[in-house]
């Protein structure tokens, strides 16, 4: 406990306010997060000065003349900052700011309870055994599930008169839903069910909005789970379950290094194997019953493929320096004529770049939801076909494309993980690449004969 | 003509006329690929995988169509 304390405090001040910040500019309003950017970074730069000079006064230099410039110096800084948040707090939302500025205190005070807790024994007798941590964490979960509502529900009493504004709120939603009911209909999953049982329910509608994402975090989770259980024992002789994982990474392993080559591969390996098949298990998710692929919506496909272009840049920034990156977007000019084309190949490769997530993504959520759509098509023909005669079921017309979407999956979930892999493959230095591309040339007429 | 009428003409044409383009495309990759797995029989895996490749690209295009289709289509 000493600066290395107050070193993390700021750090994290740092993290968690920029973060909070951001959420607050896009999900209220941008004044009131560039007032709580404000408030944090006041305080935080209040500590840092205050931390200095206090330093300075009690440090073993003290008597030296640098030591009183120091301390001069950031008295001066408190001054001026004292004249900047005069400023800013006449002219931004004040509670945004208090909030900001009590968020590095905030932060203090929790580190400080943490490591109080830390040390104390209770906490080592709760974490002594697995079990008892875990029923102590979910009585924690189930007490906040009760509790929050409850909070939720006292404040919104409080403000109990504006209804007409809720009606109308609600005649929104109404309307939203209506006009979302005309669209295309995939199958009920679990989720929409759950939401026509309980329309007025806050956590079903919440579900519902959030529908894909509640489905890629089930399925992150099963796939946690089944790694986590093959792997906890592992054995030289392993048993069905690891020797199963132990094919498909080894597989994806052998898949990826023939592409991007054995020196890149336990480096990008774990990414994109993992990438390739989470993608795999979300687009067969949505053949389970009463289950939906979060691959059908585009915003979990263009977040995935944003994660792909934003990894790609920093390859290309790390391994290549950032005249390197420019060289690489320029067209790599070497001569004359390359120097010639370097305006033109900016453009080409900057636009190429970008089209990059728009192509891995509109790719794969047109697939699945086409996918999701045929399936659909080919339900409601054999339901209509045996129409007249009332039965409860009808032809199991869409059985041939189950097949197909079975396979659709597989080569969906592949050529994401493939050109992403490729992706990165270009952003890489160039050298050992094309050292590769002649030592396959000169390979290729053995192979022939 | 008026917008719903244009939409409810265009968007189905519009994918068919993405498909013909993605289909030719389907056949010259697979033509190549057959001929090359036939020359070369024991570097089949290879050439399905760059032909897979490839084929997804083709394919995208149509699937672009499709997504314009779906997003046009409450529109109509």
């Amino acid at each position: 406990m000493g600066l290395e304390f107050l070193v993390r405090v700021r750090r994290t001040a740092l993290i968690s306010g920029g973060l909070l910040s951001l959420m607050i500019a896009t999900y209220g309003r941008l004044p009131l997060g560039i007032a709580f950017a404000a408030g944090v970074a006041w305080s935080l730069i209040n500590l840092f000065l205050l931390e200095q000079l206090i330093v300075t006064l009690t440090g073993a230099d003290r008597r030296e003349t640098s030591s009183w410039l120091r301390a001069g110096t950031s008295l001066a800084g408190l001054l001026l900052l004292f004249a900047a948040g005069a400023w800013t707090l006449s002219h931004l939302s004040i509670r945004a700011q208090l909030l900001g500025f009590l968020l590095p205190l905030g932060v203090i005070v929790l580190k400080a309870l943490s490591t109080v807790t830390l040390q104390s024994a209770a906490w080592r007798a709760i974490t002594a055994s697995r079990w008892r941590a875990a029923a102590i964490v979910s009585v924690l979960l189930v007490a906040a599930w009760w509790i929050v509502p409850a909070v939720l529900h006292g404040a919104r009493a409080e403000d109990a008169p504006d209804v007409s504004t809720q009606q109308a709120e609600t005649s929104h939603q109404a309307t939203a839903h209506g006009e979302q009911e005309s669209g295309p209909q995939k199958f009920p999953s679990v989720i929409t069910v759950l939401a026509r049982a309980y329309p007025e329910a806050g956590w079903a509608r919440f579900l519902d909005r959030n529908e894909a994402i509640a489905f890629a975090l089930l399925v992150a989770f099963i796939l946690c789970l089944v790694c986590f259980v093959a792997t906890r024992n592992p054995q030289m002789i392993p048993t069905p379950l690891q020797n199963a994982l132990e094919l498909v990474v080894e597989g994806l392993h052998n898949f990826i290094a023939g592409i991007i080559g054995e020196k890149y591969a336990p480096r990008f390996v774990p990414f994109l194997g993992t990438l390739g098949l989470y993608i795999w298990l979300m687009n067969l998710f949505g053949l389970l019953p009463f289950m939906d692929s979060p691959t059908s919506s585009l915003n979990v496909t263009f977040a995935l493929g944003l994660i792909v272009f934003v990894y790609a840049q920093w390859i290309g920034l790390r391994e290549l320096g950032p005249l390197g990156y420019v060289d690489h977007m320029l067209g790599s000019p070497r001569d004359l004529t390359g120097w010639l084309l370097a305006p033109l190949m900016l453009p080409i490769h900057v636009l190429g770049e970008l089209a990059k997530p728009i192509s891995l993504s509109c790719r794969l959520f047109g697939n699945i939801f086409g996918e999701d759509m045929l399936l659909v098509a080919f339900v409601s023909l054999g339901i209509t076909c045996l129409a007249s005669l009332h039965l409860p079921f009808g032809l199991p017309l869409q059985l041939p494309f189950l097949l197909l979407a079975l396979l659709t999956s597989t080569l969906q979930a592949a050529v994401f993980m493939v050109l992403s892999t490729i992706y990165f493959l270009l952003m890489l230095p160039h050298e050992d690449h094309d050292h590769e591309e002649a030592h396959s040339h000169s390979a290729t007429p053995a192979q022939a004969h | 003509m008026d917008l719903h009428a244009a939409l409810s003409l265009g968007l189905p044409l519009g994918i068919g006329i993405a498909a013909i383009g993605s289909g030719i495309g389907l056949g010259l990759i697979g033509q190549g690929a057959m001929q090359a797995i036939g020359r070369q029989p024991e570097a089949t895996a290879k050439i399905q995988l760059a032909m897979i490749i490839i084929a997804a690209l083709a394919e995208a295009l149509t699937i672009y169509a499709f997504v314009t289709m779906f997003l046009l289509s409450g529109k109509i």
